[in-house]
């Protein structure tokens, strides 16, 4: 942000320029039919919208020349591109001279390190942000996820479908999550990576553990704490990335919830609803009974009410262990302070 | 003569090495587990190379604990049965007057200290407790060792509660060695820096004669009058000495 602020006023003093040397390009590139066939026989249309990038957040900042350095004069120098991937790749580059941060961010994501591999598909800045028509992020906030949308077609239906997308899709919630919210928006991490799912509890927890986002709809808040408190958190707890064969060690929220399908705790197509829990438990635990999912307390912490059992043996060592250690101590301290009476 | 006397068989220092190594084992592998989000947490599981790691050692042991609990029950069951040992170990009621001595004399309510025989009641406090505790946490231990096969049959219920017990049951047994068993086996006036004999199996005489008087006039009847008479050579033998029910030899045998 800091380099944004340097650089903004000073491209701001030259918008009347900027504007001039515009109008030169599109007095070609306005042209709807001009095309760039590229030797992979890929067409790329060279057509720029005047109108549309002025509307654009660079429209009133930035020259074309800004981020098509050496396109000054035309004609413009010879360019070896083979394919539209190659011919994309340097705009990356352009966008990182003012988005220096972001651009760092991008380079640990999934999507950067498709690139080495080669993978086409590997999207670069303008893929998700637009090139000419860049505008402000999350506005309206399911602009987001409909973006990823554009290559995960797949994972955006089953989304959709879910409590947190139908939110967002049908009341246009602003509580629930879009896609960027959990696999970040230029880091974007995801499964295979195992330090983002390691970290996930703490990600659902950021709205689940969290009173003021939790409270207009009824949901407890101590689904976090409760599943960290159990085997299965504690497990998730010690587990570390750098050892990879832990990320896959224990239950994760997304294990039982669902991952892009969670659903309502109460709906009856849900994963963890009492119907279904059993069936949930066996994905891990083979051979699991029906009596087996009552070895996990629901997210409720042991009270009369829930889990007397456990509930009374906690409060029995509550008062149990002070007692007798505490009995203890006070023999060896009366046996030394008598010891030194003597003396 | 020799100055010292066999206390503790090979089998016993053996039983008392093995349960020390699988106790450090299992606290350090176990704790860890228990306080999770602790920062020193984390600092032993990556030492000890990760938690599928600490768990297999946590559960290597407890299984050899399970073994060694059993081995020992099952003896001390086999012996007493055939009567070819006293059974020095249970509780008599004279174990519960001496607490009441002991804390009536450290309180200076009076000036009589008990005079213990074979093992005091600290001692066999903490053998019972150890006993105890190894049977809770066996259980408990192989509750949670085997969640599905237990499901099975009891109520799935028992798992948590067999968790809350376990840890809760291996807290109180940590804190019993880190209070009772520090301060009466190392850091006590008189035992510090540390009482060897259930290591080397023998005790002085001069200890036996001091921390187990009993047993002491039990071993040794003729040297023990001696020396009462020696102490106070006009006055009359010690009490103790006279009190006791049944003649030495035939306690001894």
């Amino acid at each position: 942000m800091d380099l944004l602020a340097l650089v903004l006023p000073l491209l701001a003093v030259a918008p009347a320029a900027a504007q001039d040397a515009n109008d030169a390009c599109l007095a070609c590139h306005a042209d709807a039919a001009l095309t760039l066939t590229l030797p992979s026989g890929q067409v790329r249309s060279m057509t720029v919208n005047g109108a549309v990038f002025a509307g654009s957040v660079h429209g009133p900042r930035l020259a074309c020349t800004d981020c098509h350095p050496g396109h000054q004069d035309y004609p413009h120098p010879e360019r070896t591109y083979r394919t539209l991937a190659e011919y994309r790749a340097p705009f990356r580059e352009a966008c990182k001279s003012c988005h220096f941060e972001n651009y760092t961010r991008m380079v640990d994501s999934v999507h950067y390190k498709l690139l080495p591999q080669g993978d086409p598909r590997a999207p670069s800045c303008s893929d998700c942000h637009g090139a000419h028509d860049v505008s402000p992020p999350g506005q309206p906030r399911a602009a987001l996820s409909r973006t990823c949308a554009q290559c995960h077609r797949g994972v955006f239906d089953t989304y959709a479908k879910s409590v947190h997308g139908q939110a967002l899709l049908e009341r246009q919630s602003a509580d629930v999550p879009v896609c960027t919210d959990c696999h970040r928006s230029h880091a974007v991490g995801g499964p295979h990576d195992a330090a983002w799912l390691l970290q996930s509890p703490q990600l659902c927890g950021n709205c689940h553990a969290d009173e003021k986002k939790m409270a207009p709809y009824g949901l407890s808040t101590r689904v976090l704490k409760t599943y960290l408190a159990d085997f299965h958190g504690m497990s998730a707890s010690l587990s570390r990335a750098e050892r990879p064969q832990e990320a896959r060690l224990t239950a994760l929220c997304t294990d039982c919830h669902g991952v892009h399908d969670i659903a309502r705790v109460d709906d009856p197509g849900s994963r963890v609803v009492k119907a279904n829990l059993v069936k949930t438990c066996r994905r891990c635990h083979e051979g699991a009974s029906e009596s087996f999912p009552a070895a996990w307390l629901s997210h409720y912490e042991p009270s009369l009410k829930r889990a007397p059992l456990v509930f009374m043996v906690q409060a029995f060592y509550w008062v149990f262990i002070p007692f007798v250690i505490g009995g203890l101590v006070l023999q060896i301290v009366l046996h030394f302070w008598r010891l030194v009476v003597n003396r | 003569m020799s100055d010292s006397v066999v206390r503790f068989s090979v089998r016993q220092r053996l039983e008392h090495l093995t349960v020390m190594v699988l106790f450090v084992l299992l606290a350090v592998t176990g704790f860890p587990q228990k306080f999770y989000d602790a920062g020193w947490a984390g600092t032993v599981v990556d030492a000890l190379g990760g938690v599928p790691r600490v768990r297999w050692l946590h559960r290597a042991a407890g299984l050899l604990f399970v073994a060694l609990t059993g081995w020992h029950l099952a003896l001390a069951v086999a012996t007493a049965a055939t009567k070819r040992v006293p059974l020095s170990m249970v509780p008599t009621r004279r174990d519960f007057r001496d607490v009441v001595t002991s804390l009536r004399y450290y309180l200076r309510l009076s000036e009589r200290q008990p005079r213990f025989d074979r093992f005091d009641y600290r001692e066999k406090f903490e053998y019972w407790g150890l006993i105890i505790g190894a049977l809770v946490m066996s259980a408990t231990g192989l509750l949670l060792l085997f969640p599905i096969l237990v499901a099975t049959y009891l109520p799935g219920e028992l798992i948590p509660v067999a968790k809350v017990a376990h840890s809760n049951e291996g807290l109180m047994a940590f804190l019993v060695v880190l209070t009772w068993h520090l301060y009466n086996a190392h850091l006590a006036p008189g035992v510090f820096p540390f009482n060897p004999t259930i290591f080397t199996g023998r005790i002085s005489r001069a200890h036996l004669r001091e921390h187990h008087p009993l047993e002491y006039e039990r071993l040794f009847p003729i040297e023990a009058l001696a020396r009462a008479r020696e102490v106070r050579p006009d006055g009359p033998p010690p009490a103790a000495v006279e009190e006791k029910a049944s003649p030495p030899a035939a306690r001894d045998a």
